[in-house]
C-alpha cells in the first residue's frame, strides 16, 4: 500500500517557508475530469498559467506578501488543473504513499501522504455543507482526533495519548471552493505540521457525489517527529478512508456504525 | 443476560454478559423469541474463518419481540413481534436504495478487515466474526438491531414463531438462489444441500415456477424431507456411481437448466476431488473444500444458470474453464433479506409456503451448545435445532 521514494526533495519543494510549500502543493484530480468543451478549456488553461506565474512569484518572495501571492496563486491552479491527473497517481497508480524528502543539510525526514475517495448518495453541496458543520468533523474524525471548533475558519485538533503525550495542533481553513473543494492548514508550532483537503465532485447516474479526502503530514526532524509518525504509520492507510466512511454513513443513515458497547463474555460483560 | 458464546474452535459455552443498549439512534432491543443454528456457524465453530474472538455472542437467525427502541425508530413500535433478516441494512446507501441489502456500505464498522480478501466491504451481521462488523448474536436472551425501521419486519397474527424465525435467513437464502436462476416454464433446477437453505430453495424453486427440481445430499432423512415436504427428486450421491450421470439421465442428456449451490465451503463429497480438498484444508492450505460447487459447474446444462448461495472464503480448483466454456452465468449473494421478506411473509400467510418443519430440535439457551453438537454431526435426524433464550 505504500512506498518510500529516494528522491530527496524531488516531488514537493523545498521546505521552509510554509506559505511557498502550500502554494506549491499539486493539485490533483485522480478520476477523469468532465469532458469540457475546447471553448472551456482556454479560460481554463490561462488560469492555470496565470496561477502558476503567480505561485512562482510567491515563492520566490517567501514570507508573509508570499504567501498571500501563493495562496492566489493555487487557487487558480486549482482551477486551472481541475482535469489533469495527480503526478504519482497517473504514475503508480497507488495514493498513499511516504516521500522522503531533504531537509537542512543532511537530514531527511519521511511526508506522509494520505489519500482516499468514496462515493456517497448527496450532492456536492449538501455534502460540502455537512463537512463545514463543526460537529460533523468531530464525529467524522472521531477514530483518530478529537476536533473542536475554536474560531471562524480554525479548529483545533488534538489526538490523544501519542505516547504519552497528546499531538495538537491549530488548524484555519486556507481555500474554500463551496460545493467543490475545503483546504486545511495547521498554523504555529506543532510537532506534526500537516495540512489537508475534502474535494465534492458529481459522481455518475444516480451515485451522488464522489468525496476524496486528503493527509499530508510533514513531521519536522527530531524523536518528536520519529514518535508522531510511529503513531501514523501504524494506521496510515486506515486514516483517510476510515473519516470518508464515517462521513458517508453520518450523512447517508443518520448514524456511524458502531459496536461499543457489545454484549460479549469479556472483561465486565462488554466489549470496547 | 445469559447468552451463547464462541470460546475458541469447538468450544462454545453460555455465559452471563452484559444487557445490550441503544447505542445509536436507530437502534431496538429485541427480547429474543426464538433463534435457530446456521450452517454458515459451522464454519468459525470449526475454525475456518478467522477474525473471532473469545467471548463473542453468536448466532445470526432469529426472530422477537421489540422491548425498548431508539428515538429516531418511527414504524417499528415497543411490544411489535417482529422478524430481522440475518444482515444488517442501512436503508439509504445506493446498494440499500437497489435492493442489494448485504452489500449495504454503512453497517460494517470493521470493514476493513474484509478489504486484503474481498476487495471490498460488505453489510454487518449479526453474531457472526469481526470481519463481519462483530455484532454481539442473537442466542442470547435480547439483542441489539440497528435501523430497526428497515431491518424489522412485523410478523403477521396467525403466523407462528417457528414459522417467522426461518424468514430471518434459511428461507430468504434459498429464494434468493431460486430467483437468481430466473426460471422459466418447464425448466429443472438442482439444488446441491438439503439443509434448511437448499430445502428452502427448492421450494422456492417451485414456486417461481421450476416444472422439476432435484435435491442432492447424503442423509437419508433430509432427502425424505426434499421428497415428503417440498416435492423434490433426490439424488443420495454416496448411493450412485456418478451425480453427473444420474443428472444428465434426468434431464434427456442436456443437464439442469439452473444448478443451485446451498452447500458451501464444508462440503463433502467422494472420490479423488474431495480427498485433494480434504487433504489441504486439513493442512491448512486452503480453507475451503469445494465439491458441491466444481460438481454443480460441471451438472448445468450449457447456458445454463449457476446460483451460490454456500458461503466461501478462498476456494482453489476452481474450473472456470466450464463456465467460460459452457456460457454459464454466475450469480451469486448474500441473501438480501429486506427485499424478499414481504412476498415471504405473505406466501406464508396464503399457506403456500410452512417453513417450520425445518425446526427439527428444540432446547433451551443452557442446552445450546448440546443443540449445536447434535446439528453439526446431524446426529438424530437433525435439521435446525431452534434455542428459546426466555
Amino acid at each position: 500500500m505504500r512506498d518510500t521514494i529516494q528522491q530527496p526533495g524531488a516531488r514537493l519543494p523545498a521546505a521552509s517557508p510554509r506559505g511557498g510549500r502550500l502554494g506549491s502543493q499539486r493539485w490533483g484530480w485522480p478520476d477523469r475530469g468532465i469532458q469540457r468543451t475546447s471553448e472551456e478549456r482556454l479560460p481554463q488553461l490561462v488560469s492555470a498559467l496565470a496561477g502558476g506565474a503567480l505561485l512562482t512569484l510567491g515563492l520566490r518572495r517567501g514570507r508573509l506578501g508570499g504567501v498571500a501571492m501563493a495562496l492566489a496563486g493555487g487557487g487558480l491552479l486549482f482551477r486551472g488543473t481541475r482535469t489533469e491527473q495527480e503526478p504519482h497517481v497517473r504514475k503508480h497508480g497507488v495514493i498513499v504513499r511516504k516521500l522522503r524528502r531533504q531537509r537542512g543539510r543532511d537530514a531527511t525526514v519521511e511526508l506522509t501522504v494520505l489519500q482516499r475517495s468514496i462515493t456517497i448518495q448527496g450532492t456536492p453541496e449538501a455534502l460540502y455543507r455537512r463537512w463545514c458543520d463543526a460537529e460533523t468533523l468531530n464525529q467524522v474524525m472521531g477514530h483518530f482526533a478529537d476536533v473542536t471548533s475554536s474560531g471562524e475558519g480554525l479548529q483545533h485538533w488534538k489526538v490523544p495519548g501519542v505516547l504519552g503525550q497528546d499531538l495538537e495542533w491549530d488548524a484555519e481553513v486556507v481555500e474554500e471552493h463551496p460545493g467543490e473543494l475545503l483546504r486545511w492548514q495547521s498554523v504555529g508550532d506543532t510537532a506534526l505540521p500537516n495540512e489537508g483537503w475534502v474535494r465534492f465532485r458529481p459522481a455518475p447516474r444516480d451515485w451522488g457525489t464522489a468525496v476524496t479526502l486528503r493527509f499530508v503530514f510533514d513531521p519536522p526532524g527530531g524523536v518528536v517527529g520519529e514518535k508522531a509518525v510511529q503513531l501514523l504509520g501504524a494506521v496510515p492507510a486506515a486514516l483517510a478512508l476510515k473519516a470518508l466512511k464515517r462521513f458517508k454513513s453520518l450523512v447517508e443513515s443518520g448514524e456511524i456504525p458502531t459496536t461499543r458497547p457489545n454484549p460479549a463474555a469479556r472483561e465486565g460483560g462488554y466489549s470496547f | 443476560m445469559r447468552a451463547l458464546c464462541w470460546n475458541g474452535i469447538n468450544d462454545l459455552g453460555v455465559e452471563t454478559v452484559g444487557d445490550p443498549r441503544i447505542v445509536n439512534p436507530h437502534d431496538v432491543i429485541l427480547q429474543v423469541r426464538m433463534s435457530t443454528t446456521c450452517g454458515s456457524d459451522l464454519h468459525f465453530i470449526d475454525g475456518y474463518i478467522p477474525t473471532m474472538r473469545k467471548g463473542d455472542v453468536i448466532g445470526h437467525e432469529f426472530m422477537g419481540t421489540v422491548v425498548e427502541k431508539g428515538p429516531a425508530v418511527k414504524k417499528i413500535q415497543v411490544g411489535d413481534r417482529v422478524v430481522v433478516p440475518s444482515f444488517i441494512g442501512c436503508g439509504s446507501c445506493w446498494y440499500c436504495q437497489h435492493d442489494l441489502w448485504s452489500l449495504c456500505d454503512n453497517t460494517n464498522p470493521k470493514g476493513e478487515l474484509q478489504e486484503p480478501l474481498f476487495g471490498s466491504q460488505t453489510a454487518g451481521i449479526y453474531g457472526y466474526t469481526h470481519a463481519f462488523g462483530g455484532y454481539a448474536g442473537a442466542h442470547a436472551q435480547f439483542v441489539r438491531v440497528p435501523h430497526a425501521d428497515n431491518d424489522c419486519f412485523r410478523v403477521p397474527e396467525g403466523v407462528t414463531d417457528e414459522q417467522a424465525l426461518f424468514l430471518s435467513d434459511a428461507v430468504p437464502t434459498g429464494y434468493m438462489g431460486a430467483d437468481f436462476c430466473d426460471i422459466q416454464p418447464g425448466q429443472t433446477v438442482a439444488v446441491w444441500g438439503c439443509g434448511g437453505v437448499g430445502l428452502m430453495a427448492q421450494k422456492a424453486a417451485f414456486l417461481l415456477g421450476a416444472e422439476r427440481v432435484i435435491g442432492i445430499d447424503r442423509f437419508p432423512e433430509r432427502l425424505k424431507l426434499a421428497r415428503e415436504k417440498v416435492g423434490a427428486e433426490t439424488i443420495s450421491y454416496e448411493e450412485v456411481d456418478s451425480v453427473l450421470d444420474v443428472l444428465k439421465e434426468l434431464t434427456g442428456g442436456r443437464g439442469p437448466d439452473a444448478c443451485i449451490d446451498a452447500v458451501g465451503m464444508e462440503a463433502h463429497g467422494t472420490g479423488v476431488g474431495a480427498a485433494y480438498d480434504r487433504a489441504k484444508q486439513a493442512m491448512r492450505l486452503q480453507t475451503d473444500r469445494g465439491q458441491a460447487l466444481r460438481q454443480a459447474i460441471l451438472a448445468c446444462r450449457k447456458g445454463g444458470i449457476l446460483s451460490v448461495v454456500g458461503v466461501y472464503g478462498f476456494m482453489d480448483a476452481f474450473p472456470m474453464g466450464a463456465i467460460m466454456n459452457k456460457g454459464l452465468t454466475v450469480r451469486s449473494a448474500q441473501q438480501h433479506g429486506q427485499k424478499y421478506l414481504p412476498r415471504l411473509l405473505e406466501h406464508v400467510v396464503k399457506g403456500e409456503l410452512d417453513p417450520s418443519f425445518l425446526a427439527t430440535h428444540r432446547f433451551s439457551l443452557e442446552d445450546a451448545p448440546k443443540g449445536y453438537e447434535l446439528f453439526k454431526k446431524k446426529q438424530d435426524g437433525c435439521v435446525r435445532a431452534v434455542f428459546l433464550p426466555n
